[in-house]
Formats: C-alpha cells, structure tokens, sequence
C-alpha cells in the first residue's frame, strides 16, 4: 500500500512552481479537491462543479461538470473528493443525499458515472480508499455511513453511528480495513470496513460537533480533529485508548483540518464562520498560529494541500466564491509579532519581568557586576519556588527587587511617615527631617534640611554647639561661617570634584549637577569619595573675608546655566536693607515681600536711587553687622527645590515647600507648586499614605490643593428625632421643627464634635458625655440605654 | 509531551497601583493575578475568557474598584471587575477585525477610559458611561498594518487648577501615544467634539515600533514619551513647549536585537528596556542630558557605574 501512495507522488513530479493567486468563482464554493497531478483542482459547491488547471500565473478554468437544461438537486454538492489513484474519478456527496461519481474519461459531455440515493439527508462527506480503487465511503446527516463498491449499483455495507448525524469520514492511511467517523455529538468512532454491526472504538473528542478528522500521513496512527469548541486535538490512536497528544486552540469553530506535508507538526485549519482565515498551527505551539493566510474575505470552506509532498502550496476554496493559491512563504507569521516579554515597574521600584525561560535562565546564571564592587548582584531573584510558572520549560515570570538604582522606593515610604512638616518651629523641623533623613541614609537631603535651618532660623537663638553636633562630621559649619563663607574658594574646588568625577566615569547625576542651589549642598558623594578635604572646602571660609569680594564675583560663580537674571534679583532685598535696617529676618521678609510680587519697577520707585556697585558695598556692611537676608538664598532654594523635584524627588520639594510656607513660596510659580503637590499626593496616595497626603492637603498653601480635602466627603445627616434626612444645612430640622444635635447633657444644640451612642442615637457635646460617663454608664437622655462608645 | 516546551508563554505582567498584586497574561488564554505582598506570590485568580494568546494587561485606577483590562489574539478586549473577592467578566469589547496587541488606561481624572490598539490597524476608545455601558470610538487606519502600544499622557491641566470654576470638572487635553508596524509613533488628541485626531507624527525608526510609555509627570512638567522599535533603537522623546508640537528624539540606545519593551519608574527618572536578548537594563538621565545605564556594566557603556542614590544604605 505505501509503494502504491508513493508512486502516486512520484506522478506528480518535477518541483511545483507558482505564487499565491486566486481566481473568481461563479458561485460560493462548499469543497476542493485536488487531482493527484497536482495541476488540477474541482471546486464543488451549491451551484457550482467545475475543474481547473492550476498554471503558473493563474487557473483556467478546463470544464464544467454541471451540465444539463434544468440544474438538478443532485448537483448541489456538499463535499467533493478526487482520487488519489485515479486522475478520472471524482466523487461529490450532494445536499439531498445523492452520492455521486463522475467519470472524466467518458466521452460525452455529461462526466456522471453513478448514482447512489440511498442516504437520506445530507451526505456530509464522501471519501475514496487510499488504496483500493472501488472503494468509496460516504457520511450523512442521517447518521449513517455506507460504503459502495464502485463495480456494484449499491452500498456494500452501512455502518450505524448511533447518533446524529456524520460530520467527517477518513480513511485509515496506515491501517487497510480502519476509517475513522466524526459525530455531532463530539465523539470520534473507529470502524473496521469488515464490521458492520459496531464499531472498534469510540472517544469524545470534543465538546459539541466533531466537524473534522485527518490522518496524519506519515505519523499513521496520529489522527487530527477538529470541533465547534474552537479545538483541534491531535490523537495517538496505536494505543489501547485514544491517547490526546497535542490540543491546538484556535480562534473560532475549526470546520476542516489538513495535515501539512513533511512537516510533522504542522496542520492547516479554517473556521466555519466569523473568521475568514486560515490558519497554519505548529501542534507544539497550541495557542498562536505559524501562519496565517488573510486573503479570503468570506468563509473559507474547503482547503486542500496542492501535492501531497509539497509543504508550501496551499489551494483554498471560499464562500466569497474565489479559489486561491496560498504560498506559505507569502503567510504572514503571527508568532513572529507575538511579544515574548512582559516588563513593568512595581511601585516600590521592583521590576516584573516575563520572558523566555531559557534566557532568564542564562541571565540569572550570568555574573554581570564582576567589575564593580560595590554592587555585586543587581537583580535580586525573589522567584518562589512553588510559584506555579516554575514548572514551566518556555517562559517565566520574574520579580526582581532594584536595588542600588534608585528604583526602590522604600525610603519614600519611611520618608514620608517619619517627616514633620508643621507644629514646630521651622529650626526644630529642620532637624527633625534631617534626622529622619540621615537615618534612612539619604545625605544629601539630610544636608539641605540642614542647610535650610541655617539659613532661616536666626543664629541668635541657635548654640552653635547644637548645630555642629547635628550636622555630622562634614557639615559643622556655625551660622557665623555660613554668612562669609567664600564662595570663591568653594566654587573651585567644587568644579575640580565634578572634573574628577567625570573623568572617573562616575555618572553621578547628583554630583553633577552642580548648579548655584547645589553648592549650598554637601554632597553625600562627595562626602565619601572625596574624603575629608571637601568640607574644608566649604566650610572654612574667612570669617573676617572680604565680603566685598564675596558679592562681586557671586556672578561669575552662577552656573553657566543660570539665567542672567540671577544678581539683580538678590540685589532687591538687599538694598532694602539699606533703607531700613533690618529688626529680623521676619519683619524683613515681610517688607520684601511686596517689590517681589509687584514687579522690579514698582521696586525700583520705591528706592532711593543708589548706585548699584555702592549699593553693595554698603549692603556687605549690613551683613557683617548682622547676617544675610533670608532672601538672599531664596534664589537657590528655589533652583534647589527645582532641582530634586527633576530629580523625581518630589517629595523634597514638597516638604521643603510647606516647611519654609512663606519663605520661598513667593518665589515659585503657582502652577509648578500646584503641579508638585498633586504629584507627591498622588505618589502618597498610591503608597496608601492617606494620613500623610491628609496632612499635605491641608499643609498646602494652593487652593486647588487645599480643597480636594473638601471635594469627596459627603455626610448625610438624619434628624434625631423624626429620624428622617436632614434637608437644609441648619441646626433645625425641616420636619418636625427642632434642633436635631442637642447635647443630652447640657440640652443646647452641638456645633462642633458630637458623639453619640450608636445604640440609642442620644449623645452630645464630646467633654459632657466622657464626664458623664464617668458617673454613669447609662445613657444622659434617660432612654435607659447602657451606652457605649467606642 | 505535556510539558512540550512552547505551551504558556507570558506576554505582560503588570503591578497594580498599590504594588500589591501582579496581573499576568499567556498564550494559554489565562489571565492570572497574584498577590505579591510580602515578597510572596499567592495565586489569587484565574480569569478564563478569552479564546487566545492574551497579550497584555492593564489595571484601572482604584477609584474605580478593582478593574483588570486585557486584550488578546481573539480580536477581544475583556474588562475583568473584582466584586466581594471574586473576579468576573464585565464588558467584553469585540469591535476589532485582528489582533488586539495593547490596552491602556487613560488617568483616572478622566473617567474610565481604555485605549486599544489592534492589529487592524486600528485604535479603539472605551469609555465607562455607567451602568455597566460603554461607549466605543474607534480610530480607524491608525497605523497601517496595525498598531502595537498606546500610552497615555499623564493628566495635565492646561493652566491652573484655580482658574476653574469651582465644582466644575476641569478641562483636560486628553492624549495619548500610539506606536505601529507603520515605524511611526503617533500622538493623539482629543478635541472639542470629542473627535480623536493625530497631532503629531514621531519619525525615527526604521522598523516596527514595539513599545511607547509617555513618562509620568511628576516634578517638570515636560512631557517624555520613551519609544522602542525592532530596529534595536530606544528613542527618548521630550517636548518642552507648552503648545506640544516640536518633539525632538534622542537615541538612548541601539541594541543588538529587537527591543519589546519600555517602562517608567514612577517618578519618571529611571526607565527600563527588555530586549530581545532577554536582558532588562536600567537608564538613567544624567546632567548632561546623557542617558547612562545603571544597571548592565557590560553594555557597552564602557566606564559607566551605577549611580549610587539615596537610599542604598537602607536597602541592603
């Protein structure tokens, strides 16, 4: 039998040529098949029986098998099927249950060889023995199968499926006598042609109608099928049981399945409606398509591999009545635009990462910080082994925990809790959130609170002692030092670190970036790297220095990147300081408020008209009397809260923000503060800081902040009495016209905090009820409630 | 042959807004949700639905509740709703002819609204109009040949929020991104009628793009959209005017190999890429403008180092 299917290929010859192309068929196509030369097609459908060579470029249309004045129910066919053995035989199952052979080989026009009406209903499927030339088998509606020898007028034997109806017949490639059936009802039965009487075997295979089998032509026990339930299922039917070996998922109800020759994996299915393609499946690969063929724009009903040793010329037969010819090199590969990686940043900077297991694998085994100390592993696996995507060979699913980065976001959290923002005074606030800062090892924040109570909180009321033991090792530097320290000498040496570091290569964005803000800052890098020369840098400034010298070249120490606008700006308050010479750092900001809002004009006016480079002269003999004007760094603590917010540290901008309230916030525009609040009580909110975003919203100085305390908090409040809503925003109800809130121990009305007992509803004003349940735990009103309040 | 080696590959995996749970979606059609407190991975869900590989997944803001999108090879967008701790359908979205490859959800401040790309090409807009209904607009012909990631922009206000009238909804520019197999990233904006139309067109790589993530606004408002194509090339896209029409890329980085992915830290400083080679590595903005990565030493950025922020002492 194998010699014989192998002499049929070897008829076909030659290596097929042609390219994907589709010709217009008069009427909807039900079924193809293809002629064992591999150069003819039939398409077979309702109105339609006609043969056509497949040419190079195109088909041609080579005859017409519907012949004959009026068109006959007979030639309605539901599935047509062409000898593989011989070129002249065809066969075509009709809708009324007609089976019918046609022989190409008689001479006159009409091919119709015989006529078997002995089915009921619809015959579903008609096929040939591979093998044996007289044997045709035929499935029906009715739920029979009946196989005829073509040399006799009718059926040798009916096969009973005890069921519905027959959706698909196929015989065995590797077994002469088997056949295996599709039913309706699901199930698969196999039949041996000598036994009539039952069959050998019976498996469901699907949920709802099996619509389709094929064997696979080289694996000969494999059997493919396909169901509504959007399945193809591949069987090992060698075994005692049916054995499933691969389940395919598609999209849609899978109407025919073909095995795709020398590809052992391989099987082409179309859908029955709603999806027009065809799909081409690697078994091994269930869920996504190898290819895909787009070209049908209607149900695509039969197909048909164009030789049966040939894997990339596909024929196709469709209800939008077109035949094609699909090349498998023209398919577009869905698989191909499959994403094989999910990735997504965890709120608390950890990475979710899902790929291929096979790379993660290597990814994990590989070391890829040998070459820097300080960070010896990156990616810490936290993967749990009883996770359930362990088993699996392909594809995993990784949590990775960032750490050095910056990505964890752990300090955001412990930040946000530990900080205080009001209630004290802004030097003890200071502190505390430098505290709080150092602890969590962030220095460099830890250093700018620092710095900022330096440079706001009078040094009359600060021992220096205190300051330096609260600075740290690099940052003793007194209040007296601040005021004169030279910025001369720091710039330097500032800029000598930031050409180390970047001759090291350290991207350090925070060294870096140094503008004017930022060498208020001492850098916790620095701090460590640099070792104890730094600070000295910054620190041991001239106490006595020429504060002329500190003024005059302030200008060229701006960072290159900041806007000329920076001198006269600082200039406004300190030329106040000439007119009136300044009682406090509070009262003095105060009187610089207004030119700084209303404009340098207005500012200007106000003056007297001095000239500018005395003007600073005298400006630093205020300031050896005294200090500098809080203001002169609101310029810097402007750019320095710019600068952490860039930084994405939006809750340092924040913080400071409402710490300094007054200070600073003139300085800033109102949408960038806007924007930063939302941002942080976003950020808050996402970590589930609602106490912490409470207090922010209420801390904050912009309206529209402010009032998102207001905008959600709705309470519906009942009458004590009539117990009905209360309607209007007043004491008394509507209703029953009194005063719904009264205190049941004093007998006024409550504004304010009321409590009540959740039993008994009576309650009152907050102190009269804890006074009174002091005494007594029954209820004040007398309703002899023993009350309680939780 | 049951542990045959292609079965149940994840495409996406994302955390939700609290960082408490991780969605993920695979071929196998599953949708999975685990519970990833503590370090742990407790499987807390199984959703079935969908009749394909599942290709990504979005959470909705929790204001809304607990909402899961997710699209797929079946040409379907499934919206999934936890109700009393049990996670069941809750709209199914049919409207496209291929593939649906991304879903995004727009920021909360607008309603619920779910972007999704398809690979027909085109963009498709839900909106939760209450009562279980949605309302769908569809931006035909998108990307030719179909579209592959939609991110939107985060929410911004056009002025100040003061100068709203009180009690009124603020008028947001509503946009978004949109990346496709035409090499274009589109940005998308929603205009007075509530027509969607292209205001910008993104030109710089030269095969599919893969992936877009607009940048989260948190501190400056500049808007940055990362991109990241088959052609290997990550481009970081800024615009700094505030009409929004000159973009200006810059290449932060040509891979070896097809990148699939990027993503946003959530304060927008430190992005991460996938690539094909499997690899995640960490960029991040240096002073000078320079995106340095801080996280792989071998890749070929020679002498950059890790930046060593705060924060690092309490972590280890």
């Amino acid at each position: 039998m194998e010699k014989m299917s192998r002499v049929t290929t070897a008829l076909g010859g030659g290596v097929l040529t042609g390219r994907t192309m589709h010709c217009h068929l008069d009427a909807p196509a039900n079924a193809i098949s293809v002629c064992r030369d591999a150069a003819q097609v039939v398409v077979a459908g309702r109105s339609i029986f006609k043969i056509y060579a497949i040419e190079e470029e195109q088909f041609v249309e080579k005859l017409n098998l519907r012949v004959g004045r009026k068109p006959s129910l007979n030639l309605s066919c539901a599935d047509v099927v062409w000898h593989q053995m011989d070129e002249n035989l065809l066969a075509t199952a009709a809708t009324n249950g007609v089976v019918v052979t046609w022989n190409l080989g008689r001479p006159s026009r009409n091919k119709q060889d015989q006529l078997f009406t002995e089915h009921k209903r619809t015959v579903n499927k008609v096929c040939f023995h591979p093998t044996e030339a007289h044997v045709l088998l035929s499935g029906s509606q009715d739920g029979f199968m009946k196989c005829f020898d073509l040399r006799r007028k009718d059926s040798v034997s009916t096969f009973s499926g005890q069921s519905e109806s027959v959706r698909d017949v196929q015989f065995s490639i590797r077994d002469y006598f088997t056949f295996a059936s599709t039913f309706e009802n699901g199930n698969v039965q196999l039949w041996d042609i000598r036994r009539p009487d039952r069959c050998e075997r019976m498996f469901t295979a699907h949920n709802g109608p099996v619509f389709c089998c094929d064997w696979h032509p080289e694996d000969r026990g494999w059997l493919a099928t396909g169901g509504r339930d959007k399945m193809v299922k591949v069987w090992d039917m060698t075994t005692h049981r049916a054995k499933e070996m691969h389940c395919v998922q598609t999209i849609a109800s899978v109407a025919r399945v073909k095995w795709r020759p020398e590809c052992r994996h391989h099987l082409a299915t179309c859908s029955m409606m709603v999806d027009h393609n065809i799909y081409v499946w690697d078994v091994r690969r269930p869920f996504v398509p190898a290819a895909m063929f787009e070209e049908h724009r209607d149900v695509t009903t039969g197909i048909a591999w164009r030789h049966p040793h040939d894997p990339s010329f596909l024929l196709s037969g469709s209800k939008d009545s077109s035949l094609c010819q699909h090349l498998f090199r023209d398919a577009s590969q869905p698989v191909e635009r499959a994403n094989p990686e999910g990735l997504c940043y965890g709120l608390f900077g950890d990475l979710a990462f899902a790929a291929k297991e096979s790379l993660v694998a290597a990814e994990s085994g590989r070391k890829p910080y040998t070459g820097d100390r300080r960070h010896p592993i990156f990616f810490k696996r936290k993967l749990d082994p009883a996770e359930p995507f362990a088993g699996l060979a392909s594809s995993a699913l990784s949590v990775f925990e960032t750490e050095p980065g910056g990505g964890a976001m752990r300090w955001f959290v412990d930040t946000a809790e530990r900080y205080a923002l009001a209630g004290r005074p802004l030097a003890e606030l200071c502190d505390h959130n430098a505290k709080v800062a150092r602890e969590l090892g962030r220095d460099q924040v830890a250093q700018t609170w620092t710095m900022l109570r330096t440079i706001y909180c009078s040094p009359g009321l600060l021992p220096t002692a205190n300051l330096s033991h609260s600075m740290g090792k690099g940052g003793s530097c007194g209040l007296q030092l601040m005021n004169s320290f030279n910025l001369k000498d720091m710039a330097p040496g500032l800029g000598s670190e930031t050409r180390l570091d970047r001759s090291k290569g350290d991207a350090r964005s925070d060294t870096v970036l140094l503008d004017s803000s930022a060498t208020l800052i001492t850098n916790e890098d620095n701090e460590e790297t640099e070792g104890s020369d730094v600070p000295a840098d910054y620190l041991l400034g001239d106490v006595e220095g020429e504060d002329d010298e500190l003024y005059l070249l302030d200008p060229e120490h701006t960072h290159p990147e900041e806007p000329e606008c920076v001198l006269p700006q600082e200039a406004f308050p300190l030329r106040h300081e000439i007119v009136d010479t300044p009682p406090g750092p509070e009262h003095l900001q105060d009187k610089a408020d207004s030119p700084h809002v209303s404009g340098s004009e207005a500012d200007v006016a106000s003056l007297a008209p001095v000239d500018s480079s005395f003007s600073l002269l005298s400006v630093s003999h205020a300031l050896y009397d005294s200090r500098l004007p809080p203001d002169f760094f609101s310029m810097l603590v402007r750019d320095m809260l710019h600068f952490y917010a860039e930084q994405g540290d939006v809750q340092m901008a924040v913080s400071v923000l409402i710490v300094l309230g007054e200070r600073v916030r003139k300085d800033i525009d109102e949408q960038t503060q806007e924007h930063w609040y939302t941002s942080y009580i976003d950020l808050l909110q996402r970590f589930r800081l609602w106490n912490v975003s409470n207090e922010v919203v209420k801390l904050s100085t912009s309206r529209a902040v402010s009032c998102l305390n207001q905008a959600s908090t709705t309470l519906h409040v009942n009458c004590s009495h009539c117990k009905r809503p209360m309607s209007s925003r007043g004491w008394v109800c509507d209703r029953c016209h009194r005063c719904a809130s009264m205190c049941a121990v004093c007998h006024h009305v409550v504004k304010g905090l009321f409590v009540w007992c959740q039993g008994c509803s009576h309650g009152g004003h907050l102190q009269h009820i804890m006074k009174w349940l002091e005494g007594s735990s029954h209820c004040p009103a007398g309703c002899g409630h023993l009350c309680e309040y939780s | 042959w049951l542990a045959c080696p292609f079965q149940k590959d994840t495409h996406d995996a994302q955390m939700d807004y609290y960082g408490t749970r991780l969605a993920t979606c695979s071929s196998d059609r599953s949708v999975k949700i685990f519970d990833v407190r503590n370090g742990g991975q407790i499987l807390i869900a199984d959703l079935r639905g969908h009749e394909g590989p599942v290709w990504q997944v979005a959470w909705a803001h929790p204001m809304y509740g607990n909402i899961l999108a997710s699209c797929s090879y079946d040409r379907k967008v499934i919206i999934w709703r936890e109700e009393n701790g049990t996670w069941e359908k809750s709209h199914e979205h049919a409207g496209h002819d291929s593939s649906v490859n991304s879903v995004c959800w727009a920021p909360h401040d607008y309603g619920l609204i779910l972007a999704c790309g398809s690979s027909d090409g085109a963009i498709s807009l839900l909106t939760y109009t209450g009562e279980g209904q949605w309302e769908v607009k569809k931006i035909n012909n998108a990307h030719t040949i179909g579209c592959n990631a939609v991110s939107w922009a985060p929410a911004v206000v056009p002025g100040s929020l003061i100068d709203q009238p009180s009690g009124q909804k603020p008028n947001y520019i509503k946009k978004f991104a949109s990346g496709g197999c035409d090499n274009l990233i589109k940005l998308w904006k929603e205009e007075e009628d509530g027509q969607w139309k292209e205001e910008q067109k993104l030109e710089a790589h030269s095969d599919w793009v893969r992936d877009v993530a607009w940048a989260p606004s948190i501190g400056l408002p500049t808007s940055t959209i990362a991109s990241c194509s088959q052609d290997g090339r990550v481009f970081i896209w800024t615009c700094d005017d505030a009409s929004g029409n000159t973009w200006s890329p810059k290449l932060l980085h040509k891979f070896n190999d097809v990148v699939w992915h990027v993503s946003w830290s959530i304060t927008a400083n430190i992005l991460a890429v996938s690539g094909g080679d499997n690899k995640v590595t960490l960029w991040k903005e240096s002073v000078d403008g320079q995106w340095v990565c801080i996280s792989d030493v071998n890749k070929g950025q020679g002498s950059v180092s890790a930046s060593v922020t705060e924060g690092q002492q309490n972590e280890q």
